[in-house]
């Protein structure tokens, strides 16, 4: 077993910058992270071969991202790449899946930060090959230096479409169009709080131009309703959502396209907090389901810590803010300093934290989507991928009435493959609210059960145990 | 590389690590140093990565960052995700089959 | 569901827990012209009988149960047949041995089996490889038994359900019992959702059925199993038959969509009062590591789950089954070692002692009276 004082679950923006200020405060720390290498989604590092052979551009994001990357080489840090925490089996300790190395560790303090994931929103044809998040096709251009196809739609609701149609631009691809759920009506009135965000505001209005200048058609109050093709999109169908949230599916119109970038938003990985016994509460101007948490960042369950996007959907600027609040909270409870010592730094932090919250509310606000524009599967639509199941069999059972999510889940092995839920589990809550008349927030959250994620049986074949206490022989 | 609607590696133009091939169901895919076994089946034009068991439908990359396992392939009778594996020389991969298959 | 429909104030069976047992007890009740309710506390088929590993095995019980799984196996093929698709699969079980100490026992096993008439072939050596290429080389020896099979809990649960209602039956979920008493030749059934009056009491309520009977008065000492599962991803064929271990370690099988259920009784941490469960670390590593030893092509696949069941558990490990002492109307099925397997046949016999006061096989061994103060 290992043993750290500080344990940090995720090696992105967060998890980096709470690792670096707990390790100049003095504390020893472990860093686990399950990608190769530490960055996570937003600083994902392309593989040296790549950068060598691509000549990346080296801007500010990438100076910062060494800056975070230097700050944690240090003799007291201990990277786990490659590491799945899977388990948390008792307080304190986490369990991690990393080939004939796994084993648990064991910490005086847990910082979470597992980050986010794409908000996976069924449609028909959303299976298809050629139907990606925004996110991933993010991840493909950046880091991986490849354009996944040629003529893209770009579709869904949130910032994060222009970010990433502006990457498809400059990698060379056509974009036929850009929709967005949201209206965008009223704008204007969100610009005075923008204004005390010239960063984020400029970043905006350059990802916005890039459209403009390639002259991508970006429509506002509209979504696809279906992706068509045989083995792999060839077309999409759009259609106007009208001023009471209804997808009205008279007015439609088809593109021809290979690649559907979908990007719905994205939504808190709390896997694992949910697994640590944290309490959660439904808030959906963060993403959804997010660990309650304190001033301090500290969740229900007394020494562990959640912040980033896993703690509630904020960005990366909010998560390396809270991972250094973090870092250096936590070094002050394990006494390796004094609280009088970074008092001030601890009120910039929260002052900094508070602003970008402020800007961040005003973004949601900005782009807030219709209520129904989720409602987009139909009747076929294979909601569970992984076990193809299509809204047509889970809306059976959910008909059948009383069934919660657990009989849904054994009625129809939605939830039960490989994603564990994370692609499907969403459509089930809002299924069973729609048909019970309740929000989102009163529908119960299927039990969470290690795995956190999918681990390889052979992974547990290697840690050093006691002896077993195997189970009462039968009798004769 | 030439099918208009096919994926396009952005450093193609730059000469490019040492590219080597791999195996998928017997036949050698290029790759370069660097990307993952996704990437490079992507730039080799294959959109289809697996068939589902049950209704036989093609499935292709979708998350791209290793939470939706849609993109799995079987190294050494191994599930794993093409989208977080990097592609090694001589490495022999096979695709999930569908339904047909399974049975057989 | 049933659950807008008004409760009956009279009734001829109540019967508590809608899981295996109950259910089967009330389905026979049914047939047999009885109007029977079935009383679930929480969801139907939540606890042991929805979260067991569906083993439907034979030669891994203890010997004064194997007719009663040999009958229990004959009525899930005809469920399967009769009632809908529960996933029964006759796949055959293999009991295996690792050891010298090992073969000894599964040796001594098989000839008190046979001798009940049970067929089992023994096979070691080249017999075992070529009939299992998949078992681990630590595996020195086995008994088949071809009447060991699964069944695929998921799916029997719904099935077994809408036999009851078929025959007549009504289920009614999370409807606790809150008291019991005489009233006269009846008892006075007082649920969350109302009062009932019955002629006849049916406790199947698993580990809680220690908990109903004390509204009796009556004590039944029950303990807790926390038995704990672990599923694996769907993958290609690894192993054909079921597993068994004859040290009770193990139990395996691959159900048809390709997962593989890992399981052996090793013990979590659980709760009757709170229905919590939880795994215990150790344990489940030590049993993903039996699993791996004696079917090797497990260790590549990913586990997706693993989640732990509470089950009722008697002192001498088999079932609770008659009528519970000092009160002739109020009968017991509950806590069988393997009561996944044996529910059909226990929830028969059940309703054959309360139809005609007598029962086809006999079940002096089981009758709760032995624990009962």
């Amino acid at each position: 077993m290992i043993e750290t004082d500080l344990a940090i679950v995720g090696a992105g923006p967060a998890g980096l910058a709470a690792a670096g200020e707990a390790l100049a405060r003095g504390l020893s720390v472990t860093l686990l992270d399950d990608n190769p290498l530490p960055g996570g989604q937003y600083f994902r590092q392309p593989p040296a071969a790549l950068t060598r052979a691509a000549r990346m551009p080296h801007d500010a994001e990438h100076r910062r991202a060494e800056a975070l990357f230097r700050a944690i080489e240090h003799p007291r840090l201990r990277l786990l790449s490659g590491a799945v925490v899977w388990d948390a089996p008792e307080p304190g300790v986490l369990a991690f899946a990393r080939g004939a190395d796994s084993g648990r560790v064991r910490a005086a303090s847990i910082i979470v930060a597992a980050g986010a994931i794409e908000r996976a929103v069924p449609f028909p044809g959303w299976t298809l090959p050629g139907v990606m998040t925004a996110g991933g096709v993010q991840n493909l251009i950046k880091s991986q230096r490849i354009l996944p196809g040629r003529r893209f739609l770009v579709v869904g609701n949130g910032p994060l479409l222009l970010v990433v149609a502006s990457s498809i631009l400059r990698a060379g691809g056509t974009i036929v169009e850009v929709v967005e759920s949201a209206s965008l009506v009223r704008a204007w009135r969100h610009v005075p709080r923008l204004l005390t965000a010239p960063d984020i505001l400029r970043r905006g209005l350059g990802y916005r131009a890039a459209l403009v200048r390639a002259r991508v058609p970006v429509r506002y109050g509209a979504t696809i309703i279906e992706a068509r093709g045989d083995d792999a999109v060839a077309e999409a169908v759009i259609a106007p959502i009208d001023v009471t949230g209804r997808v009205d599916r008279v007015h439609t119109r088809t593109v021809s396209v290979d690649t559907v970038v979908a990007g719905f938003g994205l939504t808190p990985s709390v896997e694992l907090t949910r697994l640590l016994g944290c309490r959660h509460r439904w808030d959906v101007r963060r993403g959804g389901w997010i660990p309650a948490r304190s001033a301090d960042f500290e969740t229900t369950m007394p020494g562990v810590f959640a912040v980033g996007d896993g703690a509630g959907i904020g960005g990366a600027e909010v998560a390396l803010a809270e991972g250094r609040l973090a870092g250096l909270l936590a070094a002050v409870r394990l006494r390796r300093c004094d609280e009088g010592a970074v008092a001030s730094d601890v009120r910039t932090l929260r002052a900094r934290i508070a602003r970008l919250h402020r800007v961040r509310d005003t973004i949601v606000n900005l782009w807030t989507p219709p209520a129904t524009f989720l409602a987009l599967a139909t009747p076929e639509t294979v909601v569970c991928r992984c076990e193809e199941v299509t809204a047509r069999d889970i809306a059976s059972i959910v008909d059948e009435g009383d069934a919660g999510v657990e009989p849904i889940k054994a009625a129809t092995r939605v939830t039960m493959g490989r994603c564990q839920g994370r692609n499907c589990a969403a459509a089930v809550s809002e299924m069973l609210a729609s048909a019970r008349g309740v929000a989102l927030a009163d529908v119960e959250l299927p039990r969470a059960r290690p795995p956190a994620r999918p681990i390889p049986l052979g992974d547990l074949l290697h840690e050093p145990l006691p002896p077993p206490r195997p189970p009462e022989m039968s009798l004769p | 590389m030439t099918d208009p609607r096919g994926a396009r590696r952005l450093s193609a133009d730059a000469a490019v690590d040492e590219p080597f091939t791999f195996v998928l169901d017997g036949e050698p895919i290029p790759a370069c140093h660097g990307e993952t076994i996704a990437t490079a089946l992507l730039a080799a034009g294959r959109r289809t990565l697996r068939r589902t068991a049950k209704r036989d439908d093609p499935r292709g990359l979708y998350c791209v960052m290793g939470v939706c396992w849609e993109c799995a392939v079987l190294i050494d009778g191994q599930t794993v995700r093409a989208c977080v594996t990097p592609a090694a020389p001589g490495l022999s991969v096979e695709t999930v089959r569908g339904r047909a298959e399974r049975r057989a | 569901m049933t659950t807008s429909a008004p409760l009956p104030s009279e009734i001829d069976v109540a019967v508590v827990g809608a899981g295996v047992q109950g259910l089967s007890t009330a389905l026979f009740l049914a047939r047999a012209g009885r109007d029977v309710i079935v009383f679930e506390r929480g969801d139907p088929w939540r606890e042991a009988s929805g979260v067991n590993a569906g083993s439907l095995a034979i030669q891994n019980k203890r010997l004064p149960l194997v007719p009663f799984a040999r009958e229990a196996l004959r009525l899930w093929a005809v469920f399967q047949q009769e009632l809908g698709d529960v996933g029964f699969v006759p796949a055959g079980g293999l009991k295996v041995a690792e050891s010298e100490d090992d073969v000894g026992r599964l040796r001594e096993s098989a000839d008190q089996q046979r001798a009940l008439g049970l067929e089992l072939e023994w096979l070691e050596g080249e017999s075992l490889r070529r009939r299992a290429p998949w078992l681990g080389s630590g595996v020195v020896a086995a008994t088949f038994c071809a009447d060991d099979g699964f069944a695929i809990p998921l799916l029997a649960g719904r099935v077994l359900m809408e036999a009851v209602r078929k025959a007549g039956g009504t289920i009614w979920p999370h409807t606790p019992i809150l008291t019991i008493a005489a009233a006269g030749e009846r008892l006075r059934v007082e649920t969350s959702r109302g009062t009932v009056h019955c002629r006849t009491l049916v406790i199947a309520a698993g580990v809680w059925s220690g908990e109903i009977a004390q509204l009796l008065g009556v004590t039944l000492p029950v303990n807790l199993d926390v038995n704990m599962l672990t599923i694996t991803e769907p993958a290609g064929p690894v192993m054909d038959r079921i597993v068994t271990h004859v040290r009770g370690v193990l139990t395996l099988k691959q159900y048809p969509n390709g997962t593989c259920m890992i399981g052996g009784g090793w013990q979590g941490r659980g709760d009757v009062a709170t229905r919590q469960k939880d795994l215990d670390y150790e344990s489940l590593l030590h049993n993903v590591r039996v699993a791996a030893a004696i079917v090797p092509g497990l260790a590549p696949l990913h586990l997706v789950r693993s989640w732990a069941g509470l089950e009722g558990a008697t002192a001498d490990l088999l079932p609770l089954l008659g009528r519970l002492p000092g009160h002739p109307n109020v009968f017991v099925t509950a806590c069988a070692r393997g009561g996944f397997t044996l529910g059909p046949v226990l929830g028969r016999l059940l309703a054959e002692l309360i139809v005609h006061d007598e029962t086809s096989m006999p079940i002096d061994a089981f009758d709760p009276a032995r624990f009962a103060r």
